[in-house]
């Protein structure tokens, strides 16, 4: 299929955009990797009158580490993320996620700004800024804000952002430099959609308790979520099978996730307990692997 | 000079170029972009069109409004279902039910995705912005999906001349069912569903069509792959003269996989738009219309019982099955249900069978030929039954397999449904593929698996692989009285042509016209008259492109049921024999020597006793063309060789049902090892062997290329690839999100292997292997993941094994309702 | 698709019944609402505005009232034709008295979804209809707010 006719505006710097989307309103769609909206305009399901190209405003790519926190530029690549070595260092948690977006052709193209925006209910982005607590900077023509995750997310494809506004930055915590962590996700070809995803990060103290948890789920819900039934669980417990099998219980009762084409709800929900005890499993054991090389 | 059967070429093993996998003359175009496509050639002032297409599965059409869409700028032109109902006849079909099929809806849409209307315009967006312009009311109507449910007395009817939804019954009755009953020690029953899946060629539908409003010619390029049954069937849909129609087939096609030949309602339905223009109109399918509305397999429900002896020895069968067409029985269906009669009964020697065949027509897309065309559908059948068996028994299913085959010193075996089996050894086969999956060693690592709770499971499927489809067999739908009626014209036969030239520099081209999409034709020809000329096949150029107007053909013509590899490969060996003949009569009439004494030689001839007079090949071809006087006598002008090879064997079916549906039978054995994870219910393929049987190899690479694309397409439909419609019938796939194809990371390694029992009915004892696994993968698949449940009492009788429907095949098996 | 949902409005059912079935009123609450004709007994034209994200649609159709049993249940049946495809809902909608001058509104629906985003947007359907229950909810929460106060 076709998409309908649009005008097609490059800017150059984030002001000019700005004032692009204020002129055209609604009807206006920005276009970052194109990836999700290219497609849906292909199809005609999405119809703007105007496309508001963001890709030379050069000054939206970027990686930078400030106080703690990865600052990213809108327009960052998943696949500079991939190849960061600054994020290869820091977050190992975002380095695994962003592996499993899509393809690598795809990944040269998409963007962080982008598919955090576009808010898929499948995506690994969300689920990572959810488990590490990220936000993110919108600009408008009133000025900026900065809004958490938890703010953001508000169903299926939809955040709080406004037509009038522009994402420029995605802010992500670093992990805790004795953390595990883990992104489990179950596709039923490489590189599809989740069917579900777990992004979990362990800290454990020197009893090998647990002293701080986070279960971001992904797919099971109209926004990214946090398995926080289970996150209290285990807080305090000694990490052995039997506590993380039973985490993944309490996930599995805890989501309520629809059926569709590719899975009914019943087995989602049954995933994702499943993924949670995995990841947990991988989480746990790069959390022991991290105290024995800081004992060294 | 028309060949019947070819002559074997006498004792040669040691051939050259033949078995050989050189490098392909086609990949150099085909993998840098060069190849020529449908939508590569030029052709001046085209147009486009777009096709609005239904949104309701069952549904009145109460008006069509296209005022606003032919008022916009740059639109031309415009049909809709009274044009077509005016213009054009309804497909000729052969049913004992038949309905109207016409390539649009006239009053009622019957599927989610028929035309409704068509526009052209200046250019496909365009087009598109038109169709959204298109005004139409709809009074939608109940909508029944399912194949048994459809047949119910209170189920909704589709077309009023069918008033059971039944489009095509027929009950076919070899040997002595009932008494093979009587006898049986034991009888084992199955219900079984095959999903609906598709081939998902890379290039799509692809037409380009221009009507001569003066000479009343029309002209359609197209990616069309054959048979050419269709272009009769579509000039009379037409209402035009067959020798003003012209089909043209540029040289590549991307892929078929038997999709390509229901492409003729397209065609009819773009000759249409282009009368009522005076541009050429071309339209490129794009992936959502055809996933919706291009051609896709049947999907089935079967019930099958097998009778057998406590020994394991199958002595007959009987299936009842419900194969779903779609809205429309629209020919070549019901070939799914029909194509493999000759070989129903599979590799095994069973004598009694029956089948009470239900052609059903629900609304679901118009089904048409899919890789493997009914013989998936049979052997999944076939093959679970057989596991059946051994389980029954307590046989190894392997010694199952065993004992029933039909024994190498029985060929040609006829079957009882009038197949005739032309060579084989199934045994030594089998036994090759055993040893290449290591059988024994696998069953082992089973148990100890099994010893560690792992759900491990060991799949076996045979079958036998048809090739080159008889053009009678489909009229076994008919009932034999119809049949016998006077005015009846009869059905048979399978013929390829070719044409071999040398041209006045000595210079060697093939013609062919055999519609390929991507098998290698040129590859392969060039090496069979390399083989028989004594060059090299640089020294060879083939050229494939057909055109109605210009190539020799007949109904049965076109790549489809794997048949070049038999009768394409026996017109040119044919071909090249005689031309071979023919300039070393030439050579020896120059020479002045017997033609017996003839050598040659690194492109020179020299008689036997005087090896330094000797004549170029150049010379000898330049005689034929610039000095024809010097020929021998009554030897034409020009070098020029073109065989028809044409099947002795493919007659009509007789009066008891039976037809030798194929000609030539190759044989396959698929082990597969899986293992299914117990949380997500994914299924991984350990290992996978597939032992084939095609005749005489001529290009291993290529064959290989053939069996690997067919057992991943089988495993697609195993695992991952179903048409999926709701109750309402909305088509849920319609994009490659939704329909799964696998990729090439899904695709697990294949041990190949083979074993060659040459044809004594193709010139080189080729046998077609275009299907192959695509046949046995299904089941093999399915029998394997059975073995992997069946310590949990699990049984597997429907596809695809998604992980989802694993995973509640695990939780039904620990009493946990989902 | 089934669609299940339920609410608990701070309202006596004859109340919520009234508000439900004036049609002043019912523009309010029918998601994404434009506009709403009365065309017959308890048939209104209506257009509405129904997508989640980017993918929305503006479609034309009907709204009908049946099977009335007031004050305890009634049924809504909706249908729509957009470009991105068609919906066609019925929904039984049934009123049952909680206490503290409370009404429970419990709604059982069959949704079909056709045409264009059935065949390529399965990914945005289960939440276009998840979507369109809660806007519904919603909405009838807010368009009781004079009643409520009272």
């Amino acid at each position: 299929m076709k998409p309908v006719s649009f005008d097609y505006f490059a800017p150059t710097t984030v002001n000019e955009a700005v004032a692009l989307l204020e002129e055209h309103g609604e009807d206006a769609k920005i276009l970052a990797g194109g990836q999700s909206l290219v497609p849906m305009m292909n199809f005609r399901l999405v119809r703007p009158t105007c496309l508001v190209d963001i890709n030379q405003i050069k000054d939206l790519a970027y990686i930078h580490e400030k106080d703690d926190r990865l600052h990213i530029g809108a327009i960052t690549r998943h696949r500079d993320l991939e190849t960061s070595t600054l994020v290869q260092q820091c977050n190992g948690l975002l380095l695994e996620g962003v592996q499993l977006i899509g393809h690598t052709a795809i990944r040269t193209r998409g963007t962080v700004g982008g598919s955090i925006i576009h808010a898929d209910p499948t995506a690994e982005l969300p689920a990572i800024l959810a488990a590490l607590d990220g936000e993110v900077r919108l600009i408008g023509p009133n000025g900026q804000r900065t809004i958490s995750w938890r703010d953001l997310f508000v169903t299926f494809f939809t955040t709080v952002i406004e037509p009038v506004e522009i994402c420029d930055e995605v802010i992500i915590p670093r992990l805790p430099s004795d953390a595990g962590w883990a992104f489990e996700e179950f596709t039923r070809r490489h590189g599809d959609f989740a069917v579900a995803g777990v992004a979990a990060v362990i800290v454990t103290d020197n009893n090998d308790r647990c002293t701080d948890a986070r279960l971001a789920i992904t797919g099971t819900a109209p926004t990214p979520i946090r398995a926080t039934q289970a996150e209290l669980f285990l807080v305090g417990k000694s990490l052995t099978q039997t506590t993380l099998d039973e985490a993944g219980r309490l996930v599995s009762t805890e989501v309520e996730p629809e059926s569709d084409v590719h899975a009914t709800a019943d087995y989602r929900k049954h995933l994702a307990g499943a993924l949670t005890t995995r990841a947990l499993q991988r989480a746990v054991a790069r959390c022991h692997s991290r105290k024995d090389q800081q004992e060294k | 000079m028309s060949k019947k059967s070819g002559e074997q070429i006498p004792g040669r093993t040691d051939y050259k170029w033949i078995g050989k996998s050189i490098p392909r003359h086609e990949d150099a175009r085909l993998l840098t972009g060069r190849g020529t496509f449908v939508d590569d050639l030029n052709i001046p002032n085209v147009h486009h069109a777009a096709i609005l297409r239904s949104p309701h599965a069952h549904a009145r059409i109460s008006k069509i409004d296209l005022s606003r869409a032919l008022n916009l700028k740059g639109v031309i032109g415009s049909i809709t279902g009274a044009d077509v109902l005016e213009r054009t006849r309804p497909f000729s079909v052969v049913a004992t039910s038949p309905m109207q099929y016409y390539c649009m809806a006239t009053d009622k849409v019957r599927f989610v995705g028929e035309p409704v209307a068509a526009i052209v315009a200046r250019d496909r967006y365009l087009a598109e912005d038109a169709l959204d312009l298109i005004d139409v009311e709809y009074e939608t109507l109940p909508a029944i999906v399912d194949p048994e449910k459809a047949v119910e007395s209170a189920a909704p009817i589709l077309h009023e001349e069918v008033p059971n939804n039944i489009a095509c019954h027929r009950v076919l009755s070899y040997g002595d069912v009932d008494a093979a009953f009587d006898q049986a020690d034991f009888v084992l029953r199955e219900r079984l569903v095959f999903p609906r899946y598709t081939s998902m060629p890379l290039e799509t539908f692809a037409i380009i069509s221009s009507y001569d409003h003066f000479g009343g010619g029309l002209t359609l390029w197209s990616n069309f792959m054959g048979p050419f049954i269709m272009h009769p069937i579509t000039a009379r849909a037409l209402n035009i003269a067959e020798n003003k129609l012209r089909f043209i087939v540029p040289p590549d096609i991307g892929g078929s996989f038997g999709i390509k030949t229901s492409i003729y309602p397209y065609l009819t339905l773009l000759g249409l738009l282009s009368m009522q223009v005076d541009v050429p109109v071309k339209w490129i399918e794009d992936r959502r219309e055809h996933l919706l509305a291009s051609s896709v397999q049947t999907d089935r429900v079967s019930y099958r019982e097998v009778a057998v002896t406590k020994n394991g020895m199958v002595l007959g069968f009987r299936t009842k099955l419900y194969d779903n067409v779609g809205a429309y029985l629209r020919t070549p269906e019901p070939a799914t249900t029909f194509r493999p009669i000759g070989n129903v009964v599979g590799p095994y020697r069973v004598k009694n069978l029956q089948i009470d065949a239900n052609v059903v027509v629900t609304n679901k897309c118009p089904t048409g030929p899919n890789r493997a065309y009914g013989c998936a559908h049979l052997y999944f059948e076939q093959e679970r039954l057989m596991d059946k068996v051994a389980e029954k028994l307590k046989l190894d299913p392997a010694e199952v397999r065993l004992r029933n085959f039909i024994q190498p010193d029985e060929f040609p075996y006829t079957t009882p449904t009038g197949g005739i089996y032309d060579s084989g050894d199934y045994p030594k086969a089998f036994q090759l593929a055993l040893k290449t999956f290591d059988y024994e060693a696998m069953r082992k690592q089973q148990k100890t698996a099994r010893t560690d709770g792992r759900l491990f499971g060991i799949g076996i499927a045979t079958g036998v692989d048809p090739s080159v489809s008889n053009m009678g067999y489909l009229t076994v739908a008919l009932d034999a009285e119809v049949r016998q009626h006077p005015d009846y014209l009869p059905k048979s036969g399978a013929a390829e042509t070719a044409t071999i030239k040398i041209d006045p520099l000595g210079q060697v081209t093939v013609g062919l016209s055999s519609t390929p999409q991507g098998q290698g034709h040129e590859t392969i020809v060039a090496q069979i008259v390399a083989e028989e000329l004594e060059l090299s096949p640089d020294d060879v150029t083939v050229i494939d492109e057909f055109d109605t107007a210009k190539s020799i053909w007949s109904i049965s013509s076109g790549t489809y049921s794997s048949r070049f590899a038999s009768v394409g490969t026996s017109a040119v060996a044919n071909a090249a024999k005689t031309l071979r003949g023919k300039i070393f009569r030439i050579a020896a009439h120059l020479l002045k020597v017997n033609v017996e004494d003839v050598v040659f030689e690194d492109r020179r001839f020299y008689g036997r006793e005087t090896p330094t007079q000797s004549i170029k090949l150049s010379h000898v071809a330049g005689t034929a063309h610039w000095n024809p006087n010097d020929l021998p006598e009554g030897m034409e002008v020009g070098l020029n060789v073109t065989e028809t090879f044409s099947f002795p064997l493919a007659h009509a079916p007789d009066q008891k049902d039976r037809v030798n549906s194929s000609n030539t039978y190759g044989f396959m054995a698929d082990l597969m090892a899986v293992e299914i994870d117990p949380d997500t219910g994914k299924v991984k393929i350990l290992k996978y062997a597939s032992v084939h049987d095609a005749g005489t190899i001529i290009h291993p690479k290529i064959l290989e290329g053939q069996i690997y694309g067919g057992a991943m397409h089988g495993i697609a439909g195993a695992l991952f690839e179903q048409q999926i419609y709701d109750d309402e019938g909305q088509c849920l796939t319609a994009t490659l999100v939704d329909y799964e194809c696998p990729f090439a990371t899904e695709a697990p390694k294949i041990d190949i292997a083979h074993i060659e029992s040459p044809s004594p009915f193709t010139t080189l004892g080729s046998k077609g292997a275009g299907e192959s696994s695509s046949e046995t993968a299904p089941a093999c698949v399915a029998n394997a993941v059975a073995d992997a449940l069946s310590p949990l009492g699990v049984n597997v009788t429907e596809l695809p094994l998604t992980p989802n429907r694993c995973w509640e095949l695990l939780q039904s098996a620990r009493g946990q309702t989902t | 698709m089934k669609l299940q949902a339920e609410h608990v409005f701070q309202v006596s059912r004859d109340v919520l019944w009234q508000v439900l079935h004036d049609q002043t009123r019912m523009a309010d609450w029918i998601p994404g609402c434009d506009k709403l004709e009365e065309i017959g007994p308890d048939r209104f034209a209506a257009t509405m505005k129904i997508g989640v994200g980017a993918i929305k649609g503006t479609y034309k159709g009907t709204v009908q009232v049946t099977e009335k049993q007031e004050p305890s249940q009634y049924t809504l049946a909706v249908e729509g034709n957009a470009a991105p495809g068609f919906v066609r809902g019925k929904a039984l909608m049934k009123l049952q008295v909680e206490d503290g001058n409370a009404t429970r509104l419990v709604i059982d629906a069959d949704v079909q979804v056709g045409g264009l985003i059935a065949s390529v947007g399965q990914r945005f359907v289960s939440g276009i209809a998840k979507q369109l229950t809660r806007e519904l909810l919603a909405n009838i929460e807010q368009s009781l707010k004079p009643e409520t106060t009272a």
